[in-house]
């Protein structure tokens, strides 16, 4: 399960993280939807019991054993529910390892990335070590900033402040940046990334290093996608359309 | 639009309302009665802004030069590195650096209210009459004091020694009385040269300060000779003196408070050859202050500790010595200064004896005004309101015991005196308890990397130099040991969550403040549960842990359900069709895979 804004980020990260599951796991069921993590947080009680109850439907309709997330408001709402036995994607790559073709594809990269963390999952330290292990498999180095793994800092994006209190969101978004030892900075959430981007931040999602080019001085990160509402919803109908045509 | 808040915001709200640590006042803070901010000005002296340093104490005290010498200091009594290690700041000897070190006439915030047309008179010029003149005249009343005496300040001129408090210092402090145009008429005695109901008549207010000035002497057989004395008549002789007709070269001095201590020292710098301090107390009881004991000790005052003068010896009419029995107990079981004595008697030869042993408080209003103990008049306790409409008291005469007692006391005083020239009920909304000393409820852990440091000390004349002079024997800190005390200084405030959270600094000083403004309205502004990053930052540094977005959430729970299923919110439309596409067929898939 993917979430929301992976999909609307980056349909080639879905297809290409697809194809590396479905060999391990031949098996794999798929489904995009929203958890309703942002009705939630709008406060909407009614509203997030059908919602979260239709996305549970969907589950249950693929009589999975597990579901790998790789967005981590899903990962809490469905651990929350505890309907499914539910894992996060970072904390399953190192048991899985990654492709040897991938080990060591940056070792030679002039990059240090700082490292940040996902505030939902602060406590969840398989996910940081996870996190770590993939970006040492690479080869990238990094770096942490002072507020890390269960101190970490919330990128700006959270509680949906960002429609609310824009002014407030941006200057979080500013802080975090500034947090941030170096200028290259790596995030496994695709609205962290948007943030650290409106931020004046030089951010990357750890799949974009997994299965895009290796990072350099001279690489520019992917363009601030969910920040263009077509953009974004053209690629969430593409990603869709990626898992219909991946899991037959 | 009207939200009714569920009991889980309200219960959340209440506890942080009610034990958020962030409006809490530092421990010395609250105890001081004139609830001085130490911590700032400590803060100041340490960053070198000594004239903000001078500024942040005159918000609260016009006397810091003198409280900085001679204040009892309750403030260190409580500071937090007494309580961990015994070894509180030397919170009053840095008030005294930054006044000796900056405070200057330029300083001194001289601004006073529009004429009300209201006229008050005040009796006594000690630390209670002038406080409540300044803060008076800061409203705009024409204020008078009378005062008694040549001299101004009342005990802090005529009680304390100057080698403890150094009469410019405190003459130069007082002149801020006439910088602020409060009328003084020295030398007027009510009571007798005007009567109280002469000043009733001529003002519409009256507040009576003067002191405690008869010094109390036990009933003694043979005490009808020279040389017998009382502790205030000889301190005064001695302030204007700086010397006394009656000191001989052998003297006792009966009592074991502070006033005794003053009075040994005193006498020693007066001439005498030999002083002996005689109490009924033993050594680990007295009542004196452990620093001015050890002073005097130094200056080498004799102590005789448990004893009880019984019987006084005289030749030609001039007391020649005493006779003492010893005494086993102070307090009797009811907790009462009641004296056991036993059969052993002593006598001991002198020429002088001066009592310290309380002072009582003149009855200056002819029986219009009930008195009690010690005569101090009876008097509603929390406003300082006599029997008599429009008559109040303050300091000693009231009950306080210290300088900035008295100081609080001449303060509300001045309150009540306020309200009563505006026709305001004197107890209406009023906070009682921050009026005078209270306990702070900061309860934070140490941090930890906090360890224990040396409290510095200033530095002092020797002793044998200091009998020769009625000169101040305490030099003050020097530069190098201000800064190194200040900086032990543990800052006992919490504002960690205000660090962390951008958010709240947009909204509040701190959640405390936050939710008690929620819960006194009823109501809060949405945008500020619709501002909280949900990121848990505030939890994690806060000391108690107090879960601030699920107050927000819960909130948020509430407008949604007073607004229709939606979020008052107008940019939050947006989320709406938002997470409408993410339940829509159009962007959703399930797929299951082949088995």
């Amino acid at each position: 399960m993917p979430g929301c804004s992976l999909p609307s980020y980056s349909p080639s990260n879905i297809s290409k993280t697809i194809g590396f599951l479905q060999d391990v796991y031949p098996e794999l069921s798929v489904v995009q939807k929203c958890c309703g993590k942002p009705t939630k947080a709008l406060g909407q009680v009614d509203l997030l019991k059908a919602r979260f109850g239709s996305l549970v439907q969907d589950i249950k309709h693929c009589e999975i054993d597990e579901i790998i997330v790789a967005c981590q408001n899903c990962l809490n709402m469905l651990k929350e529910s505890d309907e499914f036995q539910t894992v996060s994607l970072w904390e399953r790559l190192p048991e899985l390892g990654l492709p040897r073709e991938l080990r060591g594809k940056a070792a030679q990269s002039d990059v240090v990335f700082s490292i940040h963390d996902s505030c939902p999952v602060r406590d969840t330290k398989g996910i940081h070590d996870g996190i770590r292990w993939t970006l040492a498999e690479l080869g990238y180095k990094t770096v942490e900033p002072a507020q890390t793994r269960d101190r970490t800092r919330c990128c700006g994006f959270g509680g949906m402040i960002v429609p609310a209190n824009p002014d407030l969101a941006k200057r979080v978004m500013d802080r975090r940046v500034k947090d941030m030892p170096t200028e290259h900075i790596v995030v496994y959430c695709a609205a962290c990334r948007s943030s650290m981007l409106m931020g004046g931040g030089k951010a990357w999602h750890i799949l974009d290093l997994l299965w895009g080019p290796v990072v350099t001085q001279a690489s520019q990160p992917p363009e601030n996608v969910l920040a263009s509402p077509v953009k974004a919803w053209l690629n969430r109908y593409k990603s869709k359309a990626v898992i219909n045509r991946t899991i037959t | 639009m009207s939200v009714q808040f569920t009991g889980k915001v309200l219960t959340i709200a209440t506890e942080i309302a009610n034990n958020c640590q962030g409006l809490e006042a530092p421990f010395c803070q609250a105890e001081c009665p004139m609830h001085t901010d130490a911590m700032g000005y400590v803060q100041l002296i340490r960053e070198g802004k000594f004239d903000a340093a001078v500024q942040k104490i005159r918000e609260k005290l016009f006397l810091p030069g003198t409280l900085g010498r001679i204040c009892a200091h309750p403030c260190e009594k409580v500071c937090r590195r007494e309580a961990e290690y015994g070894q509180s700041i030397s919170i009053a000897a840095l008030k005294r650096y930054a006044a000796d070190k900056a405070d200057r006439e330029e300083l001194w915030d001289t601004t006073f209210g529009h004429a009300t047309g209201k006229t008050v008179a005040i009796v006594g010029s000690g630390p209670a009459g002038a406080q409540a003149a300044i803060d008076l005249r800061k409203e705009g009343h024409r204020v008078t004091i009378f005062e008694r005496l040549p001299v101004l300040g009342g005990m802090l001129r005529v009680g304390i020694p100057a080698y403890r408090l150094p009469h410019a210092v405190l003459d130069f402090e007082y002149g801020y009385l006439d910088k602020l145009g409060v009328e003084i008429r020295r030398g007027v005695e009510v009571g007798k040269d005007i009567a109280i109901a002469h000043l009733r008549e001529q003002y519409d207010a009256v507040i009576l300060a003067h002191g405690a000035h008869i010094g109390m002497m036990p009933r003694v057989n043979g005490s009808d000779v020279a040389g017998i004395t009382n502790a205030v008549e000889f301190l005064r002789e001695i302030a204007f003196k700086r010397q006394s007709n009656v000191l001989g070269e052998n003297v006792i001095v009966i009592g074991g408070g502070d006033v005794a201590m003053d009075c040994a020292r005193s006498a020693l710098r007066g001439g005498a050859k030999q002083v002996r301090l005689i109490c009924l107390e033993k050594e680990c009881d007295l009542p004196a202050s452990k620093h001015e004991q050890e002073s005097a000790a130094a200056e080498g005052v004799l102590f005789t500790f448990g004893w009880c003068v019984d019987d006084f010896l005289s030749t030609d009419g001039r007391v020649s010595g005493i006779r003492m029995k010893n005494c086993l107990a102070v307090i009797d079981e009811t907790g009462r200064f009641n004296p056991r004595l036993g059969g052993d008697t002593h006598e001991l030869q002198c020429d002088t004896v001066i009592f310290a042993t309380g002072q009582r408080v003149a009855d200056i209003a002819d029986g219009m005004l009930k008195q009690t103990s010690g005569g101090r008049y009876l008097v509603d306790k929390d406003t300082l309101a006599t029997d008599v409409p429009g008559v109040f008291v303050a300091g000693d005469a009231a009950g306080s015991t210290i300088a900035i007692e008295a100081m609080a006391l001449g303060r509300k005083s001045a309150i009540s005196v306020s309200r009563y020239l505006q026709g305001i009920g004197l107890t209406e909304g009023r906070n009682f308890a921050l009026e005078n000393s209270y306990k702070s409820k900061f309860e934070v852990p140490l941090p930890p990397d906090v360890v224990d440091l040396k409290r510095h000390h200033p530095n002092i004349m020797p002793a044998e130099r200091r009998i020769q002079t009625f000169d101040e024997c305490d030099l003050g800190l020097d530069d190098t040991t201000a800064f190194k005390e200040a900086s032990r200084c543990l800052e006992c405030e919490c504002k960690d969550c205000m660090t962390e959270c951008l958010m709240l600094n947009d909204f509040t000083h701190c959640p405390g403040e936050l939710f008690s403004v929620f819960l006194a309205k009823g109501s809060i502004e949405a945008i500020v549960p619709y501002s909280c990053n949900m990121c848990n930052q505030c939890t994690l540094v806060c000391p108690k842990e107090y879960k601030l977005a699920d107050a927000f959430a819960g909130m948020r729970k509430d407008f949604v359900k007073a607004n229709k299923g939606k979020s008052p919110i107008k940019g939050h439309g947006a989320i709406d069709i938002h997470q409408r596409l993410s339940f829509s067929r159009a962007f959703t898939i399930r797929r299951k895979g082949r088995k």
